[in-house]
């Protein structure tokens, strides 16, 4: 049999693994109903991760404080463990990172909650990158609800920050808030339909798909090369021939598959890191909003 | 004429999203270029120029996002 056909039958099956499917039935389908998925399954996996790593690391740091304000001696603050010592350093990463972007005296407020998405999304898509696991960002529903509440909590900030009124009205840049009656009427509503539209639309949606998109696309193409490499190879198929070149096509899409998977293990910090990074632009321009 | 539908649909979704990624594209190959030239000539301004960098990048490539959502909805 010639393995080509043969791969749409895999392509389909590949599709169909990585839809949104009731986690006891992969059979069924979840049409408005409110079940166990297998993203929900494997979102609350990593969910459960995440909180584990931080309260064990958390607590060992606390220890290690307590210990040297006990000794006086500072070096005992250093992380005794690699892990520790990795997990200390994202977080860092991820402070430096809002005092970057949001500003030294607000940035740090912020850390925390930046620290959950990063880290939330960096250990979800790792799961997605084991076999059989999956990433709850690879659902268009999960990456949804990471966006809308991005969307709460700089709307939010914002309000606190300019008051209800004054948030709205820092949508219109202070130029066109000097300008006439006239001038003011005619600009200022346009630019603040465009900008209304930009913040609380577009926004969110860019976050929300910019996510799903990367994280299925990149699942489809490792699925594909595993596909070829399947059908091409000859011992892993029964019935298919195979000849020189059908083994050459396995071989390549082999190296292939395991380039993409570094490249996947990439986009899965790279991922996050845009994800959080730009809730972060998006609370700086909240908190500054008046300077706009 | 029934017949042709689903092949140009076909068509019409890669269409949507060949497209649609030519723009960001070329915008991400000016950004990235733009930003390694900057650290080139200033090493020690590199992390904010790829914090700058990632914001740019993630905008840019909002508009192929678009396509690519444009093609599940076709």
């Amino acid at each position: 049999m010639n393995p080509m056909d043969l791969l749409p039958e895999k392509i389909e099956h590949l599709v169909h693994e990585l839809s949104v499917l009731p986690f006891n039935d992969m059979e069924g389908t979840v049409a408005g109903a409110a079940v166990l998925t297998n993203y929900t399954f494997w979102g609350i996996v990593a969910l459960v991760t995440t909180i584990l790593i931080f309260t064990v690391v958390a607590r060992r740091e606390a220890r290690r404080i307590a210990l040297a304000a006990e000794t006086g001696s500072a070096a005992e603050l250093a992380p005794r463990s690699r892990f520790t010592s990795m997990i200390e350093a994202g977080v860092e990463f991820i402070r430096d990172m809002a005092i970057d972007v949001i500003g030294p005296k607000d940035g740090p407020k912020y850390t925390a909650f930046l620290g959950t998405f990063f880290f939330m999304i960096l250990v979800s898509n790792f799961y997605g990158l084991i076999p059989g696991g999956k990433t709850f960002a690879g659902s268009i529903g999960g990456t949804v609800a990471l966006a809308l509440i991005s969307l709460l909590v700089f709307v939010w900030v914002g309000f606190a920050k300019n008051g209800f009124i004054g948030y709205f009205k820092s949508l219109i840049p202070s130029g066109v808030r000097e300008m006439s009656l006239a001038g003011r009427l005619a600009l200022g509503t346009y630019i603040f339909v465009l900008e209304f539209i930009s913040t609380f639309i577009v926004r969110p949606l860019t976050l929300a798909v910019r996510l799903f998109a990367n994280m299925y696309a990149g699942h489809i193409i490792l699925g594909v090369f595993a596909a070829f490499t399947a059908l091409f190879w000859p011992v892993l198929e029964e019935g298919l021939s195979w000849s020189i070149g059908s083994i050459t096509v396995g071989a390549v899409s082999l190296v292939f598959l395991v380039l993409m998977y570094a490249f996947e293990v990439f986009v899965a910090f790279i991922q996050a890191y845009v994800f959080t990074i730009l809730t972060a632009v998006y609370i700086q321009s909240s908190v500054h909003a008046s300077e706009h | 004429m029934e017949a042709l539908v689903p092949g140009l649909t076909a068509i019409g979704k890669g269409l949507a999203y060949g497209l649609a990624a030519i723009g960001p594209g070329v915008g991400i190959g000016i950004v990235g270029g733009k930003a390694l030239e900057a650290m080139a000539r200033q090493p020690e301004m590199a992390g904010r120029v790829q914090t700058t960098m990632f914001i740019a990048i993630a905008f840019t490539e909002a508009l192929a996002l678009l396509g690519f959502v444009l093609t599940f909805l076709l």
